[in-house]
């Protein structure tokens, strides 16, 4: 491959509060970038920033899939831009889009006060009953206490899930795939006692019954969490409580 | 999409199996008819496509049982190939034979050859 | 934020999608193909068949079966219709929607029930 190969990036614009040269109405700009085999969209997106147009926003950080801030819909589809190379898209243009069933604030970057809400909503974290002091030492787990739940414990909260997800696209007010499975990481989690008032919310109709299992969240998840299973289980674990109320008098036991 | 049209096909079969043993319960001449129906070029068709609709059922079915019920072993969850087989795939194949060998069993019995 | 009987009806759904998955191929493979194959070359084979299953579906085992195998797969399919229907943009009467779906198979599942006991 020559030094001066190059390959066109079209990206999504939009300045809601923009003023002069650009535009308030959202459109797509295209760059043409050089092409390296081991550039990612991320790399291409930050020599646009750097060397034609510096007004470029987007949400960037590690560059290695960890920090989860790099999220973006491309070609169509909800990726980290740090895992998605250009040579798999190489010659055609690529098309760089805000994660969908978000709001736009600006270019790439979307609104994730409602995510942040829904997460916090499930609790995700560790609830006792009776808080240990620092002198009783830890909470006990076991190797294999840990691998229950270590799957749905990789979230990096990079929302792919949420762009992949149709009921998102269709009912907002749904919990989505990486809050309620992080939800059921905690449920699982044998240091927990904050089960029954997690599923208070997770029984919700928005929350674990407005999936469908269509499984699209788990395809583009990028670390394997399975949201789709892990929802599923909580499903399972609903339906339980569910029954166990009929039988157990209210009350009675927690 | 597909998965969740296999619905409609099975609740059209099952409105046919309500029929079928309606007409079982109704006599001789009734269930008679039917039968011979189930002899045409429309059954063959309508059947045929139950059937492909009914297996993608079982098989979308028995694979995403794993993810919904997964299985450890100490620290290891068992693979979901083998939670598919093991809750699946057997089970299926047991209940088809025993379906199949109680209908020959009969049919051999109230058949004099 | 609501409260949701869903568990209750999404239980019937998967109690269906086991029984389904695991009856119905075998079911159609007998009343489509393995009957009509039967069927051709007696001289009254509706007779044989009458006698053969009126026989067999009235043990109360099989009776109870075919029942359990009915009214969850009814349900399940009810379900996953409502849903499905749900999810390509249905969302204005979804109460409407529901009671005409579980309703549909508490019909067939009486229908069933009717004809089972007949037998």
């Amino acid at each position: 491959m020559s030094d001066n190969t190059k390959i066109t990036l079209e990206v999504f614009r939009y300045h809601p509060e923009g003023t002069g040269q650009t535009a308030s109405k959202p459109s797509y700009d295209r760059y043409d970038v050089p092409f390296h085999d081991d550039w990612v969209v991320l790399d291409a997106l930050n020599w646009i920033k750097d060397n034609s147009d510096g007004s470029l926003t987007y949400r960037w950080s590690c560059r290695m899939g960890v920090c989860g801030s790099c999220g973006m819909m491309v070609n169509g589809e909800p990726k980290l831009t740090c895992a998605a190379f250009l040579k798999d898209y190489y010659p055609k243009v690529i098309k760089i889009e805000p994660l969908v069933n978000f709001q736009v604030e600006r270019d790439l970057t979307v609104d994730m006060e409602q995510f942040m809400e829904k997460l916090e909503s499930v609790q995700p974290y560790v609830i006792r009953d009776d808080v240990n002091q620092t002198d009783d030492g830890e909470y006990k787990q076991s190797p294999a206490q840990l691998a229950r739940y270590k799957q749905y414990s990789m979230c990096i909260n990079c929302m792919l899930c949420y762009s992949a997800c149709p009921v998102m696209g269709s009912e907002p007010e749904f919990v989505g795939p990486a809050a309620l499975a992080l939800g059921h990481r905690y449920n699982l989690d044998n240091r927990d006692q904050g089960t029954s008032q997690r599923m208070d919310r997770m029984m919700e109709h928005e929350a674990v019954w407005g999936c469908t299992f269509v499984g699209e969240c788990s395809t583009v998840c990028p670390k394997n969490v399975d949201p789709a299973g892990a929802i599923q289980q909580a499903k399972a674990a609903s339906a339980q409580k569910y029954f166990k109320k009929f039988f157990v008098p209210k009350g009675a036991g927690k | 999409m597909v998965r969740e049209l296999t619905a409609v096909f099975i609740g059209g079969y099952l409105v046919f199996l309500i029929v079928l043993l309606s007409k079982l319960a109704s006599g001789k001449q009734e269930f008679a008819s039917l039968i011979q129906a189930l002899d045409s070029p429309v059954s063959q068709v309508l059947h045929l496509c139950v059937l492909v609709a009914a297996l993608w059922h079982s098989v979308t079915w028995f694979n995403l049982t794993p993810r919904a019920l997964p299985i450890f072993i100490g620290e290891k969850r068992v693979a979901d190939t083998l939670v598919a087989v093991v809750m699946g795939y057997l089970p299926w194949l047991v209940v088809s034979m025993i379906i199949l060998w109680a209908i020959s069993e009969d049919w051999f019995a109230s058949v004099p050859n | 934020m609501s409260k949701s009987n869903e568990a209750f009806w999404w239980s019937l759904f998967s109690a269906g999608g086991v029984l389904a998955a695991l009856c119905m191929p075998v079911f159609v493979l007998i009343t489509g193909f393995l009957i009509p194959k039967l069927v051709g070359g007696k001289e009254d084979p509706a007779l044989v068949f009458y006698d053969m299953f009126s026989s067999m579906a009235s043990k109360w085992p099989v009776r109870i079966t075919l029942f359990a195998v009915i009214f969850f797969s009814l349900f399940h399919c009810a379900h996953r219709i409502r849903h499905t229907l749900m999810d390509l943009g249905l969302r204005h009467s979804t109460g409407l929607l529901a009671a005409i779906c579980y309703l549909s198979a508490l019909t067939g599942s009486v229908f069933a029930v009717l004809a089972l006991i007949r037998l």
